[in-house]
């Protein structure tokens, strides 16, 4: 008796998997080892930001940014302190947008070699992971040198930033940016240059241009995909319309296309830090801002260029000290929706690399 | 000194010239578990990040023995609680624990783990994985750094080298 | 101001669904009665010159006595941004699933079913998202009150295939 078909075999990874990037579980039905369905279970991590930040004061919710998405803090300092700057109408000083910036982009290169070596563990390559998280350390570093922390750093205030960086930041910062080109010269010879890296990664887990428009995508995930779209250039905030880089486009739409490109964009992230040294003034690092802070009635919606996509903070005010509603628009969150439309037909170990190189880190899916 | 216990010491000391060691197996089992944790790959949130900087190049772990980050529970000891426990995630992390074999200790990472942190008011939150799983060692900080990590898994590795003189201290005698 | 372009389109759809038109901090807001959403979405999406095709952000807001669902819409071919909110009762809250026009609405209408028990009609899979299915009540909303902590420290039974 000949067997055609086998059963039909439900799989249940995570939410403690080692390729799940902290608590995400999903059940996977499998053919064989063909993928034909996948549901994804999330809020093994939901902390209740939302309701939290309603009993919160306004400077106080800033170091329950961090903890959203703890790879890139700054960047979600700077979302929501934005926000609240726009709703209160408050101009910051030049030297703390540069100041900004300069973290802002670090911050960016730090969250994407994270991306990478977490893409290289997946599929087993220690090597790759121990190069990117040996370089993440001196960003590292420096974030203690200003702040004093090395993770979640709660480097920005409302209308400003909390510390002026020490003497020794600068040569720090000189030296990682010297030392740049041949950090990511490895990073290609050990990872993306390697044969299974690429068998496993090119043409798997094609993500058209339709489908993210579809989907709500942002970030490299739809830069991915052939679209020209980057919030620091089509709605500049902060001050990144004086910069002069370039949004990495790729036109791939597989898996391969969305680790690369974090490569491309940290070369253009260190040229905007270039930039930022080479510019930057002296002068007040906070703005006048009032000891309680009280924005008027009315409600805000700002959205900036995270490392993972578009991060959005819509806050709706009372006039009170605390905020009536705050939401937050997770980037990867949304971006987890391709997931089971994209891993469909796939096998299961491709399953695994389509979703490190979605990047999703549970701390800003679950919130 | 009796003529005995003379001749008893003479004896070890002969021994310890041709590299041997007499002691008792409850010790040597002691120092063996207390060099080399098997921990359990078991990332809840931020924490998680500095967890694995212990293990990245800079701070390495495996100066200590305790690099062999086992993703199944079973072949694991040791499980490093870092992060947030969820009201959702509670009765798994205890599954989790409950998979691990005897004998098995927890370390607390972190200010979610010990006792709920910056969440403790959340709807969503069970202040404290002691609520349900015997912690051993608690570390604070948010995230702790690396260092401090190490610190508690030494701290770890005393208390399970001795565990009389740990009883002791604990009962405050 | 691009504004005034996208201006004019929003006022047309906003008399034709019988919407409030408001302008805050430059960014312009539509607000209409529930029923209307899903022709407001449509109407937006296809809008001469600037389409706002994109659903950037969907959540629910809890007004006292009303709901709200907060729709961002954005484009990603221009600088055009539209909020659309939508006025849903707080004893039967139920509007159109916006699922059809954007796929990506499926996981925010969760989110918002979740936190508020807004019912999505015609939502694929309408079912909570964050909490756990045995969970009561609605967090997000108002009047939510949060258990003490040693109702919550309490550990729940582990639903059978977690």
């Amino acid at each position: 008796m000949s067997i055609d078909k086998t059963q039909e075999l439900v799989l249940n990874m995570g939410p403690q998997h080692p390729s799940m990037h902290g608590l995400f579980r999903m059940v996977v039905h499998l053919e064989g080892e063909t993928v034909t369905h996948i549901d994804p279970k999330l809020g093994y991590l939901h902390r209740g930001m939302e309701k939290l930040a309603e009993s919160r004061t306004y400077s106080q919710f800033i170091p329950y940014t961090d903890r959203l998405d703890y790879l890139a803090s700054p960047h979600n300092n700077w979302a929501y302190v934005q926000a609240v700057e726009k709703l209160m109408g408050v101009e910051i000083p030049e030297r703390a947008e540069y100041l900004r910036i300069i973290f802002g982009e670090l911050a960016r290169i730090a969250s994407h070699q994270v991306c990478i070596a977490s893409t290289a563990l997946d599929m087993a390559g220690w090597s790759a992971w121990s190069y990117a998280f040996r370089d993440r350390e001196r960003i590292c570093d420096m974030y203690e040198m200003t702040a004093g922390s090395r993770l979640t750093v709660n480097i920005m205030r409302i209308g400003g930033m909390s510390a002026e960086p020490p003497e020794e930041f600068w040569p720090a910062l000189q030296s990682f940016l010297d030392d740049t080109p041949e950090m990511l010269e490895e990073y290609y010879g050990i990872f993306f240059g390697n044969e299974i890296a690429m068998g496993r990664l090119k043409n798997v887990g094609i993500l058209t241009k339709e489908m993210a428009e579809n989907l709500s995508i942002t970030g490299p995930v739809l830069r991915a995909s052939g679209v020209d779209f980057d919030v620091r250039k089509a709605e500049p905030y902060s001050i990144y319309d004086r910069f002069d880089f370039k949004v990495p486009v790729r036109t791939g739409c597989d898996s391969y296309d969305r680790t690369i490109i974090r490569m491309d964009e940290i070369v253009e992230s260190i040229k905007i830090i270039k930039q930022a040294v080479r510019d930057i003034p002296g002068g007040p690092i906070m703005a006048k801002v009032p000891k309680v802070i009280k924005p008027p009635v009315g409600e805000v919606y700002h959205r900036v260029e995270n490392p993972k996509g578009e991060l959005g903070f819509y806050i709706v005010s009372d006039g009170t000290t605390k905020p009536s509603r705050l939401r937050i628009r997770p980037a990867t969150f949304i971006n987890l929706q391709m997931l089971p439309i994209v891993a469909k037909g796939w096998k299961i170990q491709d399953v695994v690399a389509i979703f490190a190189t979605l990047d999703a880190v549970l701390g800003e899916v679950d919130k | 000194m009796d003529v005995v216990s003379e001749k008893r010491l003479r004896e070890e000391e002969t021994l310890m010239e041709k590299n041997v060691l007499v002691t008792t197996i409850d010790k040597a089992l002691n120092w063996a578990r207390g060099h080399s944790f098997w921990p359990v790959t078991l990332g809840l949130a931020c924490c998680a990040i500095e967890m694995m900087a212990t293990g990245g190049p800079r701070y390495d772990i495996s100066r200590f023995g305790y690099e062999v980050f086992r993703a199944s529970p079973r072949q694991a000891d040791l499980m490093i609680v870092a992060g947030t426990c969820t009201r959702k995630m509670a009765p798994l992390l205890r599954r989790i624990y409950d998979q691990m074999p005897e004998p098995k200790w927890v370390i607390a990472m972190g200010s979610c783990a010990n006792a709920g942190g910056p969440f403790v008011d959340s709807y969503s939150m069970l202040a404290g994985v002691d609520k349900f799983l015997p912690v051993d060692v608690y570390i604070p900080g948010c995230p702790p750094r690396p260092e401090s990590l190490i610190y508690g898994l030494l701290q770890l590795q005393y208390k399970v080298s001795n565990p009389a003189k740990v009883r002791l201290m604990r009962h405050g005698k | 101001m691009e504004n005034k372009k996208l201006s004019r389109y929003v006022d047309e759809l906003a008399a034709r669904v019988n919407g409030v038109v408001e302008e805050s901090l430059g960014v312009l807001v539509l607000k209409v009665q529930a029923p209307y959403i899903i022709e407001v979405l449509r109407g937006a999406k296809e809008f001469p010159f600037v389409p706002c095709d994109f659903l950037h952000d969907l959540c629910g807001v809890d007004c006292g006595d009303h709901f709200e669902v907060v729709y961002q819409l954005s484009s990603l071919h221009g600088p055009q941004l539209l909020r659309v909110k939508a006025i849903v009762d707080r004893e039967n809250p139920v509007i159109d699933s916006a699922t059809p026009v954007w796929g990506g609405a499926n996981y925010l209408e969760r989110e918002a079913y979740d936190m508020f028990g807004i019912k999505f009609k015609g939502h694929p899979n309408l079912k909570r998202i964050y909490m756990w299915d045995d969970f009561e009540g609605y967090p997000l909303r108002k009047d939510y009150v949060t258990e003490p902590i040693e109702v919550r420290n309490i550990v729940r039974t582990r639903i059978e295939g977690e």
